[in-house]
């Protein structure tokens, strides 16, 4: 099952900790909001929960 | 039938960075008046007048009816919802069955100020909408129906009112009164409202007709989407299929706006030809389908098209949610779409980062493309940048319009970059 980051838009206010903890799938644009790539593969999946647990906004989750 | 206090009489914190009074002002004001044409279903015989009695004599009593014959009804006729997103309301209906309690919601909120559809149908056919609304909710065995209208659209609001009061007695129907805002129709917006919280887009983690408000499966459709309901019930599918295509049986209705004039409301069965639609003044003119947040067309496009959903996505020009925008030979299609995009950057949210801080970025860049300073190639930036990117679909709409304009007219925008349009130097004269 491909699984993949969805961000809670109007929760996030850009404060870049997903970036920093999960560079390989969350650039940052312009405004320091994430950019979110694919699909999360087996080997990030670690990364990613633990770029979902940190986020101190709550706004990102793995679905 | 009881009225709350609209939820943006609140005025929650995060709006308060962006007064209403420096939003910049729609193009095309909300109309006051709406030139409703008699259409073949929908809008037949509109000249009877809105009352329950004209109603019922024309239609008929509305029968008892069950779940699976109503998933019948929609099914045979291929009913898609309205609002601008085309998705079968059989399914949705079909969803929302399975779950405890299912809620129905009527949208009549009409957010987008060149759309008049929704408000015709209020002026002239309410109690075909609430007919509709009545037989779903009556199959689902709901026990909550609300009808959500708009404060900027008084008419219509009065309209419904006093339709409601002529069915005392019938399904109770709770009226709620949507912000003044582009984005406040939106589904999420509107469950957000009968919450009781600001009225403004949330992310759906998962459909409306799954959890809705306060977590029941919510049935929430355009107020055309409930005629074509309460028609299907009333006339059966044999009289709904007389009109439209095999495919694609039925009617649609359009709002046909010029910007500076009332907006025409017409019925067309589907498989009719554009060029029949559009008045003979926009012929060889290009035009805006879907609306503001729709996709430029040129005349030989629109020329060539027919009414159909299927056929009008596939062309690149989405119906949306029927409006088609037909602006004069005076008028600059670059320049209105600078006018448009400036005003939905106005009406976002501002929940969102990359919508609160793009669109206005977006609308900066078009409208340095329509002051001839250049900006398109920032403009296609910022569009690839936005879209997709928030709880509602106001970025992806409004990518979709600038897009459109940078695709569809490349040579009206690499006119004005020029300086060359001549629209744009008669500007400058003045």
């Amino acid at each position: 099952m491909s699984r993949r980051l969805r961000v809670d838009w109007p929760s996030c206010q850009a404060r870049g900790l997903c970036h920093e903890l999960l560079p390989e799938l969350v650039e940052l644009d312009e405004w320091g909001y994430p950019i979110v790539g694919g699909e999360v593969t087996e080997e990030l999946v670690a990364d990613a929960r633990a770029a979902v647990r940190a986020c101190p906004r709550l706004a990102l989750r793995l679905v | 039938m009881t009225q709350q206090a609209p939820a943006w009489a609140a005025s929650p914190r995060h709006l308060a960075s962006r007064p209403v009074s420096t939003r910049p002002a729609s193009p095309v004001p909300v109309p006051h008046e709406v030139c409703i044409h008699p259409g073949p279903a929908l809008l037949e015989g509109v000249a009877d007048g809105p009352s329950l009695a004209a109603h019922r004599k024309r239609y008929g009593d509305l029968p008892t009816t069950r779940l699976p014959h109503l998933l019948q009804l929609v099914r045979g006729a291929g009913l898609r919802g309205r609002g601008g997103a085309a998705f079968p309301f059989a399914t949705k209906l079909e969803t929302a069955s399975k779950r405890r309690r299912p809620v129905v919601v009527v949208n009549l909120s009409e957010g987008e100020p060149a759309s008049a559809k929704d408000s015709a149908l209020a002026l002239s056919r309410p109690h075909l909408v609430l007919d509709g609304a009545t037989a779903a909710a009556q199959a689902l065995g709901s026990r909550e129906v609300h009808l959500v209208v708009t404060g900027e659209r008084p008419l219509v609001r009065q309209s419904m009112e006093r339709a409601l009061e002529e069915r005392a007695g019938d399904v109770a129907v709770r009226l709620h009164t949507a912000a003044p805002r582009f984005v406040a129709g939106q589904a999420r917006a509107v469950i957000e409202l009968l919450s009781g919280r600001p009225n403004l887009p949330v992310t759906a983690w998962s459909p409306e007709a799954i959890e809705g408000l306060r977590g029941r499966p919510t049935l929430l459709s355009n107020a055309e989407t409930w005629a074509h309901v309460g028609l299907l019930v009333l006339r059966g599918e044999g009289a709904y299929r007389r009109h439209g295509t095999e495919t694609e049986p039925g009617t649609a209705l359009l709002s046909l706006t010029t910007p500076g004039e009332e907006p025409h409301v017409l019925e067309v069965p589907y498989g009719t030809r554009l060029r029949e639609v559009l008045p003979e003044a926009a012929h060889g003119l290009p035009a805006l389908v879907g609306g503001f947040h729709g996709s430029w067309a040129t005349w030989p496009t629109l020329a060539n098209a027919r009414i159909s959903v299927p056929h009008l996505a596939a062309l690149g020009t989405p119906l949306g949610a029927g409006v088609l925008l037909v602006p004069d030979a005076e008028t600059c299609p670059v320049e209105l779409t600078s006018r448009i995009v400036a005003f939905l950057a106005g009406q976002s949210a501002g929940r969102c980062g990359p919508c609160h801080n793009g669109l206005p970025a977006l609308a900066a860049a078009v409208h340095d493309v329509a002051t001839g300073r250049g900006g398109a190639e920032r403009a296609g930036q910022l569009a690839e940048l936005v879209r997709g990117r928030g709880a509602c679909a106001h970025p992806d709409g409004t990518v979709r319009l600038v897009r459109s304009l940078l695709g569809t007219l490349p040579h009206e925008v690499a006119e004005h970059v020029s300086g060359g349009c001549a629209h744009l130097r008669a500007a400058v004269a003045s």
